[in-house]
This record gives structure tokens, C-alpha cells and sequence, in this order.
């Protein structure tokens, strides 16, 4: 029997109606981040700890696959699971089958599966509309067939097509890819496609997407900022195990400072080294895990990608920029490839933003999972609240600056 | 009592290295494995100092909140639900007393307080935006030096995991625990 020190942490640990209807009503945030976020909480305490024991998932899949594919000979071999990244199950396989056009072929596939709690809660839904919007305008892998709900496999998932290419340069074995170092020679060949890639995202036209899993918010209106606050603000009252007067008081300082969003885009929410992918010829060919996206301020991603965090430090003591390029030559380049005017207010605002997020993340979410023993991943959930109180550290100097 | 707990964590991480991690194929199992022996080792630094750091902590916020109750029963204007969490304060002081011999206490207990006093601090928090600016102001002056000596020990408890880019500019944390050899328990 577990012991908690406070009602609160019993009500999260253990969260009934009532709790969870209340923070519903306290940290409004989208629909569709609401609905997985709710679920988490109603699972939390009817889920067992999470099983990696995966001996029927060949079975499961191709089984599903007969069923969406309506082709009871397709062929499924080579399922492996995949080693890297911090939140997701993700295994590989090469599918037989015929695509639509009458001729059978073999393509290698992924599957990117949510575990009984992850480090961020997020719906496939949203990603998989997401990369289908994505899809023609810059590299990403095409989705073949998502199960947001879990019913096929005892997990929501998602199921697209594998790039080859490389995400870590040969010995970087960074965690999640964060940090990463690049030769000088390969960050010649990526920056520009790496900020380019960025700048055109912020230039889609959103509006002519299918997104219905995402609220549109208001031009000039402060709504799209309050949903993104709201998301992890709501995130760290449900999963914090303990209170953090710091991370309280940025939270209170981020609404007290809250922007409007001129406008609005699509924003990545984790464009970083670690989440994009390039090939032999050094051209990115996949900008990888939109689970965070959202339509926002474009600020946000500057802030987020400039994040000292999560960048790469060289021993002249600067920082670059997922380890391509400095953070003074990435926003004038975007500046030049998106016609964006970078505010630096509202880029102070999502710098803390950022390192608010960074916190609930990784010292609330990534505890909690590890705590519950709820994903396959439970000693580096661990591990990486090293990341999220270096994270705090930097929130609390900028709020100092911010004062 | 021995082996002492350092020598448990250290043999099971030479085991992991040496004779675990050579033999595993799977680069997940290995990439797992290796999380597990930098946990190990972390966990050989940190593990006789966790009692004293939560210790430390006990005084520190025993401190803070008895400065912040100070402030608000000097002051007529602060709004009644902050008047509630004073009275909540004083509630759990007579659970753990602000002179009690803490330290003969045990760990949970300690922790179980620790939390209780971050949970009333973080009402004190919320609750700023409801202060009249003199008394906010006064506020955030209690809070600067403290929110400072959080960030620096926590960034220092955490430096050998190894994520912190200023790493080496951050005090060992047994520097900011103790001081001559004794806890280094802030004096006013």
C-alpha cells in the first residue's frame, strides 16, 4: 500500500470524478487534448503497470492490418523494435501488400505506439492529421493508418511509412537527442534546410487543412496562448509528485504576461535536433514527432528550438542551436525565409514558456510516469528530471530577468 | 552494518557494465541497461546525502512560511483566503514544529512535511495576483532569496546526471549541504 504525504497527491495519484472534473474546469485547454488528457487520469487507476512483453503483437498487427486493408494475403515480417526516442513504443516491419494500385509490394513500415503513460499525452489523431497536412509541403513520413482510440492493439497508435536516414550522427548517443553534435561540415549542409524547413511550416495555410482535432484560434486574441498555457498548466497539476514553488510561480507570471497571438500558425512544438532526419546526401528527408503541434504563436517555436536546453554547448562556452548554427544567425535566417518580424518581447515570454514547459515535462510527467511504473521506459523517466531541474534553474534566472 | 549501501550500487553497476551490457544484442535492451548503470552510479553519489537534503529543506521552509506568516499578520490588507492559508501554516506547525528535534524524525516523516509546507507555499504563490501591491511587493522580496537557494540546490543535486551544459560551475551539493563539517542550515 502506497503512502501519500498530501491530499493532493492522493487525489492525483488515485484521481476520483469530482478531482478530475475539477481540474477540467480549471485549466480549460482543447478538445482533443482534453479527451486524452482525461483518459490518462480515468486509467490511471484501472491500469496495471505497463507490460513490455510484446510476444502477441505480430499477431495483433497483422491481424488488424488484414481487417483495414480488407487483404487477407498480406505479409508482415521483420517486426523489431526500435531503440531512441522518450516517449513512445516504436517498432518497425516490412508489409507486403497491395497499395491501391493492383501491384503487391513491400514497404517498411513504423508503428509509434502510445505506452499505458507517457512523458507527454498526446492523441494520434492529431498527429497522424498533422502529417497528412504536412504531407508535400516539408519531408515527413506518410501515415498509412491510425487507431487514436486503442482498441486494435491495447494502445492508441499510429502507423506510417519508415524513412531510412540518419537521426544521430555516429556516436552521439544522446538522450532523445538532445544536445547533439554535428561535424562543421554537416551543419553547413543542414542549417539552412533545417530553418527553412521551419520557416515554411509557419507559412502554411492552416485554415485549407484538415485539422478538425485542432481549435482554431482568434487572430490578435490571447486565446491561442491561454490554450497552450492551459495544456501544461493542467499536465503539471495532474502529474506533479511534488509541489515546486519555482514552477508555481512561473506559471502565475506566464498568465500575468500573456501575449496575443497576431498570427496564427501551425506550430511544431519539439522542432529540435533528435526530431528530424537526413540522408547520406545530408537533405533532411523527414521532420519527425508532431505529437506536440498546435496552432499558436510562431514565437514559440523560436523560443522552444533556441532553448540553451536543449542545445548543443561547444567549448568556447556558445551554445548552438540543435547543434547546427547559433541562435542569432537561426533568427535572422528565419526572419529571412518565413517574412516573420521576430518580436523579442514575445520571444522573452516563450523563452520562459519554454523552460515552464521543459519543467512540466520533465520533473512532472516524466516522475509520474516512472512512478505509476507505466511505460517501458520507467529509469530514464527518471533519469531525465536531471534535465527538468537544470530546466527550472534556467526558468528561475529568466523570471529574475523578467522582474 | 555492512556492505554499506555505496558498495551494493557500485558492484551492481560493475556487473551491468561489465557483464551485462557486453552480452545484450538488443540496442534497446543495451540502450535500457545503460540508463540503469548511470542511475546506479548517480544514485552512489547522492544516496547517504538525501536525509540531510530533505532536512535542510524542513528548516528552509519552516523558515520562509513562518517569515510569510509574520508579513501578513503584520498587514491589514491582506484578502481573507490568504488569511486561510496563514491559518493552515500555523495548522501544520503543531504537526511539526518549527523547534522540534526534526532530526530524530524519521525520513517520511520529514518528506511528508517537506511536501505539506511546498503545497501551502504554492497557495501563497497563486494567491500574489490577489495581493495589494505594497504587501505583493513585500512578498516577492521574502521570495527572491529563497526561490535562489531552491535553484541552486537542485541544479547542484542533480549536476552528475549529466544534462546540465554549466555542469562544472555548480558547487558540489555536499558544499551546500554542510559547512564545517555540520548541516548548513540557513541562519537568519
Amino acid at each position: 500500500m502506497r503512502e501519500y504525504y498530501t491530499p493532493t497527491l492522493k487525489n492525483r495519484a488515485q484521481p476520483n470524478d469530482d478531482w478530475i472534473h475539477s481540474i477540467r474546469q480549471k485549466y480549460p485547454t482543447e478538445r482533443t487534448l482534453d479527451e486524452v488528457l482525461t483518459k490518462k487520469l480515468r486509467n490511471r487507476t484501472h491500469t496495471a503497470e505497463h507490460k513490455t512483453d510484446f510476444s502477441d503483437l505480430e499477431n495483433q498487427l497483422v491481424s488488424f492490418l488484414k481487417k483495414a486493408t480488407g487483404q487477407d494475403d498480406l505479409v508482415l515480417k521483420n517486426l523489431h523494435r526500435l531503440s531512441g526516442g522518450a516517449s513512445k513504443e516504436q517498432f518497425t516491419f516490412d508489409l507486403t501488400w497491395n497499395q491501391g494500385n493492383s501491384i503487391r509490394s513491400s514497404e517498411k513500415l513504423i508503428l509509434r505506439m502510445d505506452p499505458t503513460e507517457s512523458i507527454v499525452e498526446t492523441h494520434r489523431l492529431r498527429e497522424s492529421q498533422m502529417l497528412n497536412a504536412m504531407w508535400g509541403e516539408v519531408p515527413v513520413p506518410k501515415v498509412h493508418w491510425t487507431d487514436p482510440v486503442g482498441k486494435e492493439l491495447g494502445h492508441p497508435f499510429l502507423i506510417a511509412g519508415f524513412l531510412e536516414g540518419t537521426v544521430q550522427p555516429e556516436g552521439g548517443d544522446k538522450a532523445s537527442g538532445l544536445g547533439m553534435f554535428f561535424e562543421p561540415s554537416l551543419r553547413l549542409d543542414l542549417k539552412e534546410q533545417f530553418v527553412q524547413h521551419l520557416a515554411k511550416i509557419h507559412t502554411i495555410d492552416w485554415r485549407k487543412k484538415d485539422l478538425t482535432a485542432y481549435e482554431s484560434p482568434r487572430e490578435n486574441h490571447v486565446e491561442g496562448n491561454e490554450w497552450s498555457l492551459g495544456w501544461w498548466e493542467r499536465v503539471w497539476q495532474e502529474d506533479a509528485v511534488e509541489a515546486h514553488p519555482i514552477v508555481e510561480n512561473a506559471a502565475l507570471w506566464l498568465r500575468e504576461n500573456m501575449p496575443t497571438v497576431e498570427k496564427p500558425v501551425i506550430v511544431h512544438g519539439d522542432y529540435r535536433s533528435g526530431n528530424f532526419m537526413y540522408t547520406e546526401e545530408h537533405q533532411i528527408n523527414a521532420v519527425l514527432d508532431w505529437e506536440l503541434s498546435h496552432i499558436g504563436d510562431f514565437h514559440e517555436d523560436l523560443s522552444y528550438t533556441t532553448c540553451q536546453i536543449l542545445g548543443t554547448p561547444l567549448e568556447d562556452g556558445s551554445v548552438l542551436t540543435s547543434g547546427l548554427l547559433s541562435k542569432d544567425e537561426f533568427l535572422d535566417k528565419y526572419q529571412h525565409y518565413s517574412g516573420n518580424t521576430v518580436d523579442p518581447k514575445r520571444l522573452f515570454y516563450f523563452d520562459v514558456f519554454s523552460y515552464y514547459k521543459v519543467a512540466v515535462i520533465s520533473v512532472a510527467t516524466s516522475s509520474r510516469a516512472a512512478y505509476g511504473r507505466k511505460t517501458h521506459l520507467d529509469a530514464m523517466m527518471n533519469l531525465l528530471s536531471g534535465f527538468g531541474y537544470t530546466g527550472i534553474s534556467a526558468l528561475q534566472r529568466l523570471l529574475d530577468q523578467g522582474s | 552494518m555492512s556492505p554499506e549501501i555505496e558498495q551494493f550500487l557500485s558492484g551492481m553497476k560493475k556487473t551491468i557494465e561489465d557483464v551485462v551490457m557486453p552480452n545484450l544484442s538488443d540496442r534497446f535492451a543495451q540502450e535500457q541497461a545503460s540508463i540503469v548503470a548511470a542511475s546506479l552510479g548517480f544514485l552512489g553519489l547522492i544516496q547517504d546525502k538525501t536525509f540531510h537534503y530533505e532536512l535542510l529543506e524542513n528548516q528552509e521552509y519552516k523558515r520562509v512560511l513562518t517569515d510569510i506568516n509574520e508579513l501578513l499578520s503584520n498587514t491589514f490588507s491582506a484578502p481573507a483566503a490568504i488569511i486561510e492559508t496563514t491559518t493552515k501554516v500555523t495548522d501544520h506547525f503543531d504537526t511539526d514544529k518549527v523547534d522540534d528535534p526534526t532530526y530524530l524524525r524519521p525520513y517520511k516523516f520529514i518528506r511528508g512535511s517537506n511536501e505539506a509546507m511546498k503545497e501551502l507555499l504554492c497557495e501563497f504563490i497563486q494567491q500574489q495576483a490577489e495581493m495589494p501591491t505594497e504587501l505583493r511587493t513585500a512578498f516577492e522580496a521574502l521570495m527572491k532569496p529563497f526561490f535562489k537557494s531552491i535553484e541552486l540546490r537542485e541544479r547542484s543535486w542533480v549536476k552528475a546526471l549529466g544534462f546540465d551544459p554549466e555542469a562544472e560551475q555548480q558547487a558540489d551539493i555536499a558544499d551546500l549541504l554542510y559547512k564545517d563539517g555540520l548541516l548548513n542550515i540557513g541562519k537568519r
